[in-house]
This record gives C-alpha cells, structure tokens and sequence, in this order.
C-alpha cells in the first residue's frame, strides 16, 4: 500500500516537475518570439476617479483582455478638468503605445473647450467600444412623466421646465440642447455635481426631467425612461419608445461613448496589436453579457470611422458650447481688457511692488512691531482686488453668473481686513514677540524646496533618502545606524505601500528615465 | 418588523463565519491605515481595493470595503491627535482638542476618547440606518437646493464662535477659504475662473494638501521656530487613559453628536465635516465648560468623532434606498457593486436582500471590531508621541509630501501643500486661526453651487418661502450672532 501511495507520489511529482519546465520554457520562448511589445505593463490611464462607468470600463476591460494576452493591465486614475490632466499624462510619454487613453465622448466637450483642435490631434482614436444611447429620464411619480405632455408643457411655458443633469457643458447637457432645439422648446438646466446628485433631486420633484444613460434609471422603480435616443427600441428596455416613434426626426443617434485613444505616432505594429485584441475582447461572451444587461451597446469601430465621429462630435460641442455662451468669445470693453493678458499682468506687478514697498514704508516707520501683520492683511487684499479684476471678464450666466458669489466673497473680504488694518494700527502696543529660530524655519524651507527640484532629477526614492538622512542630521540626531534604518525603512514602505501596492505613480526622475 | 429582524439575523450569522470576521478585521486595519495616512482618505482606501475585490463574492466585497470605510473614518483621528496632521477632512475638528491634549502629555485620552465615541457613533448610525432609512430617504430626497445652503451657511456660521476672540480674523480665514475655492471650472456655468490659463488650477485646489499644509507642516514650522525640538512631544512612560467615568460623562455629548453626525450624513454631499464642525459647536455652546474647547477639551473631542463616523450610517441611506450616492466613499461603492454586476438602489432589497442585510450586519460587527482592535492599537499608535521630535519632523515631511503627491498624482499638489504650510505658519504666528480656511474650501462649493440652482429653481426669494431653508437661515443667524454679542459683553 505504502509502495503504491509513493509510486503515485513520484509520478505526480514528475508530472509537477515536467509540468513547471514546460511553463519555464513557454515562458522563455514567448518573449523571444514577439520581444516587440508588449514587454512591460500596459497602463489604461482613466480620467475619473475608481468607480464611475469608464473606470469599471477600463478595468473590466483589463480583466477580458488578459484572457488574450499574456500582458498585465494597470488600471492608473489621473483625475482632473475633464481628462485634460489624465490627457497630458499620455501625450508627454512617449508614443510607445504603454499608455491606453480611456477616452469618451465627454472629453471631446473638454477638450474642445479648453484646447480647441491642438488636444484632439494630439491622439489618435484607436478604437470605439462601447456606446450607449442618450436618454430622458422622468419621475413616474410625477403627473409630468410622459413625453408627449413634457413637450407640451415645455412649449406651454418657455424657461419655466427645470431640467437636472451633470455639469453645464457636458455631453448630457448638450444633448438636452439637441433636443429642446429639435422640438422648438426652452427650459432651463440645472447642473449637479454628478448624475446620481441630479436622479436624487428629480426623485424629489425638483425637475421634471434628466437627461442620462438608461443604466441610470435601473435601480429605482420610480424612475421612468420617457425617450431614448436610438434608431430602435433597446434589448434591455423594451418599453421605451425612441424619439423617431415618437415623431422627432433626427434625434435617433445621440449617443455617448467610450473607447480607447494612443498617442499619435505609434508604432503601426504596436496600433496592428491593440486592433487585433480590441477585436478579441469585443467578440467576448462576458464582455458581451457584462454591458449588455444595462442596455449598453457593445461594438467596435475601428480607427478610421472612430476619428471620423469624433470630428463630427466636436463641430456639434463647439456648436452649442458657443451658443450657451461656455466657450468665451474675445473680450470686449475696457473692463474686459484690463482682466486679460498683458494689461493684467502689469497691474498684478504694480499691485505686488505696492504692497512690497508699503510693507517696507511700515517696517522703517515707528510702526515697525507690526509689519509682518500688516504684510498678511495687504497680502488677503492684493489677492482680492486681483480676483476681483479677473471676475470682470467671466461671462453672464442666466440667473446668477459664476463672478457674483466670489464677489460675494471678495466684498466681505475687502472690508473686514480694512477694518482689521485700522483695529492692527491703534493696537500697536500688545504686540507679541516672535520666536527666537526664524533662521530654521527659512532653512527647513528652503531645504524643502530643494528637495523637491532634486526629486525631479533623482526620483523619489534616491532623493527622499537623502533628504530624510539631511532632515535628521540638520535638526541634530546623531545616531547613525538609526538614521540609515529609518530612512531606509521610510523607502521600503513608500515603495512596497504606495508605489507596488496603492499604484501611485511616484517620479523616477528625469535621470532614471533617460537612462533605463 | 419581523421580516426585518429575521433577515437581519440571517445577515449577522453569515458575518459571524470566519471568513468574513476576517474579511472585516483586514478591512478595519487597512482602513485604520488609510484614515491615518494623511493623503490616502476613506473614498481612497476603498476605492484603491475595488480592484481587489473583483474576485471575491458580492457580498464579502462589499463588507471589506465598508469595513475600511468605517475604520478609515476613524483612523483619521490619530494622525490628528498624535501629530496635528488630520488624517482625514472630517478629523480636523478633533485636531482642536486631540492635539492639545497631546501637548498637554495627555494623549492616551484623546485617542481613548476618539476610538469610544467613533465606534458608538459609528453604531448609532447604523441602527439609525437599519431602522429608519426608508422614512429618512423620503425627507432626504424634499432637501431643495435652498436648504443645502442655509445648512451650508450653517456650517459657516460656527466660525463665529471657532474664533472667540479673534473673530475678524477667523472671518478673514472663511472668506478665503471660499474664495480659494472658486478657483477652476465653474461647476454651474463650466467657466473656468482664476485659473490664469494653468490646466492645474482647473479643478481647483484639492483639500488634503490644504489640510496637511495648513496643520501638520505649520505646526512643525512653529515648533521649529520655537527651538524646541530637541525632546519628544510626551515624554515616554505611563500614559494616562480614559476610566468608565471618563465616558459615561461624555454619554449625552457621544448620543447628540451621533444623531445629528447621522441626520447630516444622510444629504448627498453634505458629509462627515459638516456634520463634525455642527457638532462641534453645538456641544461647546452647551458645555458647561466651553472655556476648555480648543484647549484639550474632551467633550470636543467626543462631539467631532462621534458626528463623523455615524455620519458614515447616513451616508448609506441614500445609497441603499435610493441608489444615489451620499459621499465619495459611498460613489465608489456603487461602482464596486456595478462591477459585481448588482444595480444599486431600492430593487437591491427584494432581489438581493442576503446582501443588503449581510452588509448592515457587517456595519454593526465591523465597529465592535474597531473597538477591540483600536484599544490594543491606540497603545501602538501613542509611541508615535514619544518619538523624538529630530526624527519626528523629517518624517511627517515625508509623509506630507508622499500624501498630497497620491491625492491626485500630480505635482502641483506638492507644491501647494508646502505653500499652505508656509502660509499656515505665517498666519497662525498672527493669531490667526487655520481651521476656518478648510471649512471654507469644503463649504464654499457646496454653498455657491445650491445658491445658484436655488434661484435658477425658484427665484431670489426661495430661501425665505420654504419653511425648512427659513428655519434653518434663522438658526445660522442666532448662532452667528450670540457668540460675538457674548464676546462684546465679556469686554
């Protein structure tokens, strides 16, 4: 009995062992079969933070393709303006093809309004993946829940229709413009920080309708889809009628989507690479099924017809961003002039100087004991007159524009540091001193900012080495085993926490990058 | 009534296995990790595991994360007690009297206080949750714009009494905490405003270097300034910790904050520093002793963890009800649910309710856990005061520096956070206080954004014809006013 169990044992191990060479060897060989790419990690970089619909796009995407390639997907979430900083990010690297732009159809809106045409060439449009239709979304609590009487109602009363969204500017409310314009009707849009903040004010009857992806309205039955922006009815949602059944032409492809975009220039083999896996995962069942139960249609448009759509979507975002006054014209009026360009700038380098030579005026004075006060107020109010003239040049909005709060701010601010330079003049007297070691302080300061720039060159960990071993020995530890232990622990933890596990990005350094 | 119990039974017997005690206890320490690393916040903690979770069941999933968002809320504390660096915004209002008590060589009362009144707020917030959540959705969902900014003006209304007797400058510190935070694209108009064509300034500045620029660099700044660095922050040896007595005189003050930390919570958006900052003056207006806040009161202490971590209970509210969102935390929980292919909202409760339930009981075990292990770590985490200051000071640069890189992996946030110290600095050697910076730049949005939908909504006058905004206006102003008409008659 014993013979047999080790007789198995050994044919077992053998088959392990064979099994391990095997993998070894295929190992070994693939690299050298295809070296040319990809050999290292790919990173799908993600305009949002994790959890929004392109971040679970992207990362979903990951989790089919590494079915197809033996690649390792990096999901990195370079949040901020609209995909500009997520943007800037891929077009700085090189064109390598390492970094996969998660693209969709709301950052051409961003892009367009911030960079014009510079940041739409900077990319090529690899692949569209995924679109989904554009839909009204109403409260089927509401007696105001059918199309046909939103319209009615909307025309009944012009302006007077609230309607809630995401943020002014962006592919849902430009849509809502698509559509008031296709049916002749006004009404007013009322921007929320995000979609879900809008779904919860018109469930509280603060509007009538929401404009979304019918995704949106799944979780909650007393949401009801009222059109859909398709040129047929959705698998997913077959009640819905469409704005052709309903007697709109033209309203039947509004549509948003989500794809994926290379910096322009790369390689065409490595553009033959992506093409062919793109194929493999949109051909995918779980693919297929993952997006399909939310009414999201799965597709693949290759680059050619994808530059194409994105072109045409970018006539029609510049089209109404003009039109609703998002995208500034050139200034216009004295006031304007001064808050621009040169002009400004000169008036920043007086107001500066000013402040300079009054705080200088102070310290010869007999006021001298309060300079650093009276720095701090004339500091509050040369950014608010700065701020101030900036405002003149922000556009009027329709009830409220964006310059009237900050001014709000800025004629509160105004005043009270008036009146505390008048309370800082008649109590000279009960002045405090200050502490004996300015001089650390400005050192520590300066050392700070050194290392920074130095981080820019060396990275972070060589210089986050150094600067803690400096740190410790300018403040006066002398320990030297400890000083190398704590420093050394400090970038052990930093590199296994923050860059290994948590995936922040943290600088290698101009020097590391030119030479690996 | 019976069908809630029996199905919270079945949840609270499937959190009890081992597997998901385990699942919870990992989620409480890395939490507890991520609130006390100033940079890495709840939404962070969690949102860096969603990835992670692919591979386990929905339900396991989903109580790891909100076993980290839990924790997460509560580790924030410690940073701020120990050293002044307010792990999360929320725990900036324990900063006030945490870190006066360490000063004081007191800090095991602090922590000892934050890790009691975190967790019962934390499980008042959840029963609140289990019981009323449907009710409270309701009334959630009649908030108007124009309530959101009476509460917002609320909020900035304790600055009044934040400041005492320097309340011109604490005002001076709101208004450019507002002011900061208009820099970037208009949210409303999609403008960008005072961005000086830098694509940095777009999205304005983020709060967390702000937060630790503001506290923990200007501290050091200060304390180097001093020349006293040479020794430790508490000299090492016996500690002193809370006893019974300690707590069950801060029972009232740990209940009302929790309540009200769960009622705010519940107001997408709102969150946990409103909540903490109310709280906070609430409680000093009724103390007996408010002379002691700012200076190492306990009670401070008590109301700030007890409204942010019950805040924690509401946020979930609008989640689990109405599919919406309550906090960033709680955004990328749904997305966490997305992936695992469940639709967040209402239908959630018939179709999944093992997970709905599975995840309430989670909330209840995850805190008990919380307490145990924040007991044996607070005697860990204590040491952190003993440590000498000539090693203490390079390496909360270190972590200053690593913090505000991550919040957005961008370099502009180094840079701020390093102004906002020298800056805090120079302010706070002028008497001026900081705080009230943060709660502008968290309030300025939230206030700016309503009052303009507001009177695209209803007009000017909306915010005096709704009875609740009305109320609510009048409260702000009575409790704007008695604190300077106290401080003029003290003269």
């Amino acid at each position: 009995m014993k013979q047999v169990l080790n007789d198995a044992k050994v044919k077992y191990t053998l088959r392990a062992i064979g099994l391990i060479m095997l993998i070894l060897a295929f190992l070994l060989l693939v690299p050298s079969v295809q070296a040319a790419f990809p050999e290292k990690p790919i990173k799908i970089v993600v305009y949002t933070g994790p959890g929004g619909l392109i971040d679970i796009s992207a990362r979903k995407f990951a989790g089919v393709a590494s079915k197809y390639v033996d690649v390792n997907f990096v999901v990195e979430n370079k949040p901020g303006a609209g995909g500009i900083v997520a943007l800037k990010k891929v077009i700085q690297a090189p064109a390598d093809g390492y970094n996969l732009y998660a693209c969709t159809k709301s950052n051409i809106a961003k892009f367009v309004q911030v960079g014009g045409s510079d940041y739409l060439d900077a990319l090529s449009w690899t692949a569209m993946l995924m679109a989904d239709p554009e839909c009204v979304i109403t409260n089927g609590t509401q007696d105001l829940h059918q199309w046909p009487q939103i319209v009615e109602n909307a025309l009944q009363q012009p302006g007077e229709q609230n309607w809630v969204g995401p943020a002014a500017g962006g592919l849902d409310h430009v849509t809502a413009l698509k559509i008031w314009d296709a049916y002749g009707m006004d009404a007013k849009w009322i921007p929320f920080k995000s979609g879900g903040k809008a779904l919860a004010a018109l469930l509280g009857e603060q509007g009538v309708a929401y404009v979304g992806n019918p995704r949106d309205a799944l979780g909650n039955p007393d949401l009801h889809i009222a059109a859909v922006s398709s040129p047929e009815r959705l698998e997913a949602f077959p009640d819905v009628p469409t704005f052709t059944e309903l007697g709109m032409v033209g309203l039947e492809n509004e549509y948003m989507w989500r794809g994926f975009a290379l910096k322009k220039g790369t390689p065409p083999e490595v553009v033959q690479w992506y093409d062919a896996l793109f194929k493999q995962v949109t051909a995918d069942p779980e693919w297929i099924s993952f997006w399909g139960k939310g009414g999201i249609d799965v597709k693949y448009v290759a680059e050619k017809e994808f530059t194409a759509q994105v072109k045409k979507d970018a006539e029609v975002f510049e089209y109404y961003l003009r039109k609703s006054n998002i995208i500034q014209g050139e200034a216009e009026g004295i006031l304007a002039i001064i808050a621009t360009g040169t002009t400004f700038n000169v008036l920043s380098l007086l107001l500066v100087l000013t402040w300079l030579s009054v705080s200088y005026g102070v310290y010869r004075s007999d006021y001298s004991a309060i300079t650093g006060r009276v720095m701090i107020i004339g500091f509050f109010l040369v950014v608010s007159i700065l701020f101030l003239v900036q405002s003149l040049n922000f556009p009027n909005g329709s009830a409220v524009g964006p310059a009237a709060v900050p001014r709000l701010w800025i004629f509160m601010l105004i005043p009270l540091n008036l009146l505390l330079l008048y309370k800082t003049f008649r109590n000279v007297a009960e002045i405090s001193e200050s502490g004996p070691r300015v001089d650390i302080v400005l050192n520590f300061i300066g050392f700070l900012v050194g290392y920074l720039l130095v981080m820019q060159v060396l990275g972070y960990f060589l210089s986050t080495f150094g600067f803690i071993i400096a740190g410790l020995y300018y403040l006066g530890y002398r320990k030297w085993r400890n000083v190398f232990i704590i420093s050394a622990s400090w970038i052990l933890f930093s590199y296994l926490i923050f860059y290994k596990t948590l995936y922040v990005p943290l600088p290698l350094g101009t020097l590391f990058e030119r030479i690996f | 009534m019976a069908e809630l119990f029996g199905n919270l039974i079945d949840g609270l017997t499937f959190v009890t296995g081992i597997i998901p005690i385990l699942t919870i206890t990992l989620g409480v320490i890395m939490g507890i990790i991520a609130g006390a690393t100033p940079g890495l916040s709840p939404s962070m903690g969690v949102a860096l595991l969603v990835p992670f979770t692919y591979a386990m069941s929905p339900t396991l999933a989903l109580i790891l994360l909100v076993a980290i968002y839990i924790a997460a809320n509560y580790g924030g504390s410690i940073t701020a007690v120990t050293i002044n660096a307010p792990g999360t915004p929320s725990s900036v209002v324990t900063a006030f009297d945490g870190y006066p008590l360490t000063k004081k060589g007191k800090p095991g009362l602090a922590l000892g206080v934050s890790l009691v009144a975190s967790t019962v707020g934390g499980i008042i917030g959840t029963l609140i949750l289990i019981f009323f959540s449907g009710p409270l959705a309701k009334f959630a969902l009649k908030f108007h714009p124009a309530e959101y900014f009476a509460l917002a003006i609320f909020g900035l209304t304790t600055v009044a009494s934040l400041g005492g007797k320097n309340w011109i400058k604490a005002f001076i510190a709101a208004m450019f905490g507002l002011l900061l935070n208009t820099v970037g694209i208009d949210p409303i108009s999609g403008v960008s405003r005072f961005t000086f064509g830098f694509s940095f300034l777009y999205d304005g500045f983020a709060l967390i270097p702000a937060l630790i620029g503001l506290f923990a660099l200007s501290e050091i700044f200060k304390q180097l300034e001093g020349g006293d660095f040479s020794s430790q922050q508490v000299a090492p040896g016996k500690q002193e910790w809370p006893t019974a007595s300690t707590y069950w005189k801060l029972k009232n003050t740990i209940m009302r904050s929790s309540f009200m930390g769960t009622i705010i919570g519940i107001f997408p958006g709102a969150g946990a520093t409103i909540a903490a900052f109310i709280s906070y003056d609430v409680t000093k207006r009724m103390s007996k002793t408010p002379e002691e806040f700012g200076k190492g009161s306990l009670e401070g202490v008590a109301a700030a963890e007890g409204a942010n971590s019950s805040s924690v209970g509401g946020a979930l509210i609008p989640l689990l009800t109405l599919g919406i969102p309550g906090s960033a935390s709680t955004a990328v929980l749904i997305g966490a649910l997305m992936i695992h292919d469940l639709t967040p909202g209402p239908q959630l409760f018939i179709s999944n309710p093992d997970i709905i339930y599975g995840l309430l009981a989670s909330l209840l075990i995850a805190n008990i856990i919380l307490l145990v292990l924040g007991f044996f770590g607070a005697r860990l985490w204590i040491k952190v005061t003993t440590i000498p200051k000539t090693v203490l000071f390079p390496l909360i640069f270190a972590v200053s520096i690593i913090g505000s890189f991550a919040v957005r992996n961008s370099f502009f946030d180094v840079a701020a956070c390093l102004a906002f110290g020298i800056f805090g600095w120079l302010l706070r050697r002028y008497n001026y206080p900081v705080a009230p910076i943060i709660l502008g730049m968290v309030l300025g949005n939230i206030a700016e954004t309503n009052f303009i939908r507001a009177v695209m909504m209803g007009g000017w006058t909306v915010f005096f014809t709704r009875p609740l905004s009305l109320g609510m206006l009048v409260v702000a102003a009575a409790s704007f006013a008695v604190p300077l008409i106290q401080a003029r008659k003290q003269k």
